[in-house]
């Protein structure tokens, strides 16, 4: 795939792969083109070359309402929650346009019993970890086949980071596939089952999470190894 | 006292539909829409057609309100694209160029078409006395009309998964497309929602009088004060301001003039703008 805006590309052949019930990682630092490949996946911007393909089935150049309703959730970085809505409000919406399954709820409260207790806050009021929490929520009660997280830590102290992270690890016991976007890179590649190291807007690395981890090169460049 | 308060409270609900009827559109589309008097006359003046041909009141008026949705859709559908595809300040004066010309149109082509057209829905029946002051039945016809659209609307939008969907685009259009909405069906329905509530305005207006054809443009500074006032984007505002206004408007015509209603009118959207641009209820 490449995408970028206003005719200039920012990411040029990636190719990403996650199958079934993986987590998956895209390392890189600031301006690697990440959110571009994850806006261009979710339609929020049309791909200028390649496909999004999704259980055999094309998605390229659907629309992102359409491209959300067939199973992918995206959670951008910036969240675009609604803030004048209650927590409760923005995760019906997440079903959309059916109606909320109760069942999902109980298992969004249980994963983060925090939005259990603030039900009724409006969203521009939570915290930036209960906001990203209620992301989070938001995306899973339409029971995405792919949850796509870009950056998820953002704007979390490292200890708030952490127990998101554990979250996520539930998430996927639970059995649902992630694609995650991070520069917390240790956090990142302790969940993961594979990941691809993103630069300058194309794929520089990939291979398991232990190979990554095992790479001098990723050792250098984002885990702080010297 | 009373009996002024009341004419306004009558006023004021009319004013409170027109006000959200604009507030919505802007709210979800960016669009100051200075055509929305037009579609209100273009209401009355069919549904006036359709009774001269001899139907039924009530079939007039429900077809008239559907006439007046299907042309609000219409402009959604075809003169509004190309605004759509600018943002932030072009959107807005985009916006506000085409459908001052759209006014320009509807008003010309029915001035042109029907100088003498006016809706008058004549409600027979003796007063009835509310707090002690008698009012007309057309008058008490059209605040039930209203209050009905009112509450109609607040359910809508409180307790539908659609109505909810509308929020949200309003809130955070990107946000709502990441969960499976469709924004420009959902602003084609609410341009639609729009102009049966101008079709309503129609009704309700010319059960206390006629509503003549060339009161379109006055209709439009209502409803942009009354919008600007109770925070555009806001419906609960705009329908509070209305309210506000109308007996605003009637007070200041009964103890100073109907000269001065207009200017007090304005003047009370520019003090909003100024002490409180947010509007009432506006975020």
């Amino acid at each position: 795939m490449a995408a970028g805006y206003l005719g200039e590309s920012v990411i040029d052949d990636v190719d990403v792969e996650v199958r079934s019930g993986e987590a998956v990682v895209i390392v890189g630092s600031n301006g690697a083109g990440k959110s571009t490949l994850f806006r261009a996946i979710a339609g929020l911007i049309q791909p200028m070359a390649g496909r999004v393909v999704l259980d055999g089935k094309d998605l390229t150049r659907r629309p992102a309402y359409r491209i959300a309703r067939s199973g992918i959730s995206y959670v951008p970085a910036e969240r675009h929650l609604f803030p004048a809505m209650t927590l409760k409000s923005n995760l019906h919406l997440g079903a959309y346009p059916r109606r909320a399954d109760p069942a999902t709820l109980e298992l969004v409260y249980d994963l983060f019993p925090r939005l259990r207790e603030r039900q009724r806050q409006q969203a521009g009021t939570l915290s930036g970890g209960e906001q990203q929490m209620l992301a989070v929520g938001r995306a899973l009660m339409a029971r995405p086949r792919l949850l796509m997280l870009d950056e998820p830590t953002t704007g979390l102290s490292p200890k708030i980071a952490q127990v998101a992270f554990e979250a996520l690890e539930g998430l996927k016991n639970e059995g649902t596939t992630l694609l995650i976007a991070e520069q917390q890179v240790p956090l990142a590649l302790s969940v993961a089952d594979r990941g691809y190291v993103l630069e300058n807007g194309r794929i520089r690395l990939s291979g398991t999470a232990k190979e990554l981890e095992g790479n001098p090169e990723v050792q250098r460049a984002y885990l702080g190894v010297a | 006292m009373r009996a002024v308060i009341l004419d306004g409270l009558v006023l004021g609900l009319a004013f409170g539909l027109l006000g959200v009827g604009m507030t919505l559109v802007y709210g979800l589309a960016g669009v100051i829409n200075l055509a929305y008097g037009q579609i209100v006359v273009f209401a009355a003046i069919v549904i006036s057609l359709l009774m001269e041909d001899g139907m039924s009141t009530l079939l007039a008026a429900v077809l008239g309100v559907l006439a007046a949705a299907g042309l609000s859709a219409l402009l959604d559908l075809t003169l509004m694209r190309p605004v759509y595809r600018e943002h932030g300040e072009e959107r807005t004066l985009l916006g506000l160029l085409l459908t001052l010309g759209a006014a320009f149109v509807i008003a010309g082509v029915l001035t042109w078409r029907y100088p003498d057209g006016a809706l008058y829905i004549f409600v027979d029946g003796d007063p009835i006395s509310v707090i002690g002051v008698p009012m007309a039945v057309g008058s008490l016809w059209a605040s039930a009309m209203a209050l009905v659209a009112a509450v109609v609307l607040l359910l809508f939008f409180g307790a539908t998964t659609f109505g909810r969907g509308v929020r949200s685009v309003i809130q955070d259009e990107i946000g709502a497309r990441l969960v499976g909405i469709n924004p420009s069906f959902v602003r084609t329905v609410i341009f639609a929602v729009s102009g049966a509530l101008a079709g309503v305005v129609a009704i309700a207006q010319s059960m206390s009088g006629p509503l003549t054809v060339n009161a379109g443009f006055e209709l439009t500074t209502f409803a942009l004060i009354v919008a600007v006032v109770g925070g555009l984007g806001s419906v609960a505002g705009a329908f509070l301001a209305g309210v506000l206004l109308g007996v605003v408007n009637a007070l200041s015509a009964h103890y100073i003039g109907q000269y001065i209603t207009t200017i007090i009118l304005l003047s009370a959207a520019a003090l909003t703008i100024l002490i409180r641009p947010r509007g009432l209820l506006g975020r």
